[in-house]
């Protein structure tokens, strides 16, 4: 599954939220993850991070896609991580 | 799905948060903007360049069950690092050892092997005399080392003929390449440019048995077409024999007439020819294309990728071990 995962959340938890997500999606833009990953690692994610978020004010959304072939991607301006796995 | 890294610059990797991160070095020691790994998507890495890491991370990648493949500058193969089995069977390991010990059984099984790598290199060779290249003859000749296999009474005998098979093989390089020439096979070092692509293309190949087998209960050190107990995990050697024709050559037959690798990317000295990095670059991205392309499995009635169907035939093999199931190697059907 290929996902794109944006937050918003609370400046003190911001970090917290930040470092979580990078340890199972690529970090594209600020408060803009995306990347593959399955259904159970994703709820893996979504539980951890509920334990950060402060349910009544911050919010994850998750934008879900059966792969990244049927998404179409298209960056105006800078590319800020190009997605590689040739380092 | 699980991906794997293939990192060609020079650089340092550590554990940050609990996740990978990767700073690139230029020559003159300047680090570039770090990028993030996600640690959870992380099936190994295939390292070229020089890489910068200490304990912690390798403690860290362990944990994780990532392993590290590395490559000299000539690209040989030096080595992995390995996390700790964790699929230990005592089980398997000792039906491994009975099979081995015992001859008839490690013959049975020393046989699939070659069978089945000579079947996928007569496929290799039938799809392009389908594409106009003259190779009837030598199909033919390979035929007849076919039949031998089956009579072969020891392992060396076995061997010799997978040798003689491999050196007409071999000679098929030249009439299917356009524009290079192979001339037999040479290694330690490869004394040309197709030699460089082989020699390169199976230890990738080799590795990549190697991390699958990690992810089974086999033990790749008990091997059975091959002598086991020197020189490194020799099990892989003898999986990695039944792939080689249908992922590395046929990904070095597409990248050279395709002209995607051409004359310049080799670096040439007096006795060795060299891969340079853009050659490297391409080729490992066009195996790595190969490895995620994925064909109908006809038992298994789904799609599966080429890179796991290498995991499939470690899970036959284990079959077999364990005498669930007779071990048929795996055979191109398409």
């Amino acid at each position: 599954m290929y996902v794109i995962l944006v937050y918003d959340i609370g400046e003190k938890r911001v970090g917290k939220m930040l470092k979580l997500c990078r340890q199972y999606l690529n970090w594209i833009q600020n408060s803009v993850f995306e990347g593959d990953i399955t259904e159970v690692k994703l709820k893996e994610l979504q539980q951890r991070a509920k334990s950060i978020m402060k349910v009544e004010e911050d919010s994850i959304i998750v934008f879900k896609s059966r792969d990244l072939k049927w998404l179409e991607k298209e960056i105006v301006g800078k590319e800020k991580n190009e997605l590689t796995n040739f380092l | 799905m699980k991906k794997t890294y293939y990192l060609f610059n020079a650089g340092r990797m550590s554990r940050k948060d609990n996740t990978l991160k990767f700073t690139p070095v230029d020559e003159n020691g300047i680090e570039g903007q770090p990028k993030y790994i996600p640690v959870e998507g992380v099936s190994d890495f295939y390292c070229f360049g020089a890489l910068d890491a200490n304990s912690a991370l390798y403690n860290f990648l362990g944990k994780e069950q990532i392993a590290v493949h590395f490559f000299d500058y000539y690209e040989h193969y030096t080595g992995s690092f390995m996390p700790k089995d964790y699929l230990l069977a005592g089980k398997m390991q000792i039906a491994q050892m009975k099979h081995y010990s015992n001859k008839t059984k490690r013959l049975t099984i020393a046989r699939t092997f070659v069978e089945g790598a000579t079947f996928n290199i007569i496929k290799n060779l039938r799809y392009y005399q389908s594409r106009g290249k003259d190779l009837a003859g030598l199909i033919e000749i390979i035929e007849g080392y076919c039949i031998q296999i089956q009579y072969a009474t020891e392992i060396e005998m076995l061997m010799g003929i997978e040798g003689n098979i491999r050196q007409v093989y071999y000679t098929a390089f030249d009439t299917i390449l356009n524009d290079f020439a192979m001339n037999g096979r040479s290694k330690q070092p490869p004394k040309n440019e197709v030699n460089a692509l082989v020699s390169f293309g199976n230890m990738m190949c080799y590795s990549l048995c190697l991390g699958q087998i990690h992810h089974t209960q086999l033990n790749p050190t008990i091997s059975f077409l091959h002598e086991p107990g020197y020189r490194r995990y020799s099990l892989a050697l003898d999986l990695a024999e039944i792939f080689k024709p249908i992922l590395v050559d046929r990904v070095i037959f597409k990248v050279l007439n395709k002209k995607e690798i051409q004359a310049k990317d080799f670096d040439v000295q007096v006795n060795s020819v060299v891969l340079k990095d853009t050659a490297r670059k391409v080729f490992v991205r066009t195996f790595e294309e190969r490895l995620s392309e994925t064909i109908k499995h006809r038992s298994l009635n789904r799609n599966v990728s080429y890179k796991h169907l290498v995991k499939l035939e470690c899970y036959k093999l284990t079959k077999h071990l364990l005498e669930m199931e007779t071990y048929k190697p795996f055979k191109a059907w398409w």
